[in-house]
């Protein structure tokens, strides 16, 4: 360090103190205020939280209340006991289509064809 | 330590050791928020909400001082840019109405040397406060500053050269 450096140091206190006169404010009113708005942070958390949580238990309710028989039947098993042919569950990214179970399943098994997109 | 002193989200600090350092950090807020009392309030009870939530964690890599000021920073860069900017804007539009303004930024007991200081490239000016007025080692205010320590001495050296040499422009001859 040089006497450059320690005049330089000495006067750039002296202005930055005056600078920053009267401007400082006191550590306990800083922290109070810091640890409200912590708080209520926290308490704006904890409400988003709770609202998303009941909202997904809402949905989730409602759907198990409101879902039909339908939905949880892929397989009908009267209906394949009285035919071989087997339409596959389908939306709207798997086209629907109907096999049969004797005709159409070997094929499928040694074919490369991609068969109108059905996946197997 | 005492132990009620810790925080609950940061356990390598305590309230008291905060308290210690509050002056000085607040001095960092300020000039970060060019003077403004308001705004570097809000940006350092903003700093402490950090530190009580734990969103900014110390561990003990560096001092707690530097810590405090590289959060203080970071807020500064992320959310007060922009305030930080219309201030300015408003200042200077205050200024142009007013021939006798005199903006916050200017200490009341101004010397040539800190409008010197003011007057250095953002860096530089960081660098010069961080070290000269803070006590902080050049590595540290790198630290601080988010830079290298290669890159935070080469704005120290190039602020001491720029320093010098405007100082000799304006005829100071008191530091040579």
């Amino acid at each position: 360090m040089t006497d450059i450096d320690d005049v330089m140091r000495s006067r750039l206190r002296e202005a930055q103190a005056a600078a920053e006169a009267d401007r400082v404010s006191d550590f306990a009113s800083s922290w109070s205020a810091a640890e409200a708005r912590a708080a209520k942070a926290g308490r704006r958390r904890a409400a988003l939280t709770g609202s998303a949580v009941a909202a997904t238990a809402a949905v989730i309710a409602m759907g198990l209340l409101f879902r039909g028989d339908d939905d949880l039947r892929y397989v009908d098993t009267a209906e394949l006991l009285g035919t071989t042919s087997w339409v596959a569950p389908s939306d709207s990214l798997l086209p629907q289509r109907q096999f049969d179970i004797y005709q159409d399943i070997p094929l499928q098994m040694e074919s490369t064809e991609s068969n109108g997109g059905a996946l197997l | 330590m005492r132990d009620s002193d810790v925080l609950d989200n940061n356990p390598h600090i305590s309230r008291s050791a905060l308290e210690a350092i509050h002056g000085q950090v607040f001095g960092w807020a300020l000039s970060r928020c060019n003077y403004d009392q308001q705004a570097a309030e809000d940006l350092m009870q903003q700093a402490y909400v950090e530190l009580l939530t734990g969103k900014a964690r110390f561990d003990n890599r560096s001092s707690l001082k530097t810590f405090v000021f590289a959060v203080v920073q970071n807020l500064a860069r992320s959310r007060y840019r922009r305030i930080a900017s219309r201030l300015r804007l408003l200042q200077a539009a205050e200024a142009e109405a007013a021939d006798n303004y005199v903006p916050p930024a200017e200490p009341r007991d101004a010397t040539v040397l800190w409008k010197a200081v003011q007057e250095l490239p953002r860096r530089q000016r960081d660098i010069v406060e961080l070290v000269f007025c803070r006590d902080m080692t050049i590595e540290a205010a790198a630290s601080v500053m988010g830079v290298s320590t290669g890159t935070g001495r080469v704005h120290y050296d190039r602020a001491k050269k720029a320093l010098r040499t405007r100082l000799e422009a304006i005829g100071s001859r008191d530091y040579d």
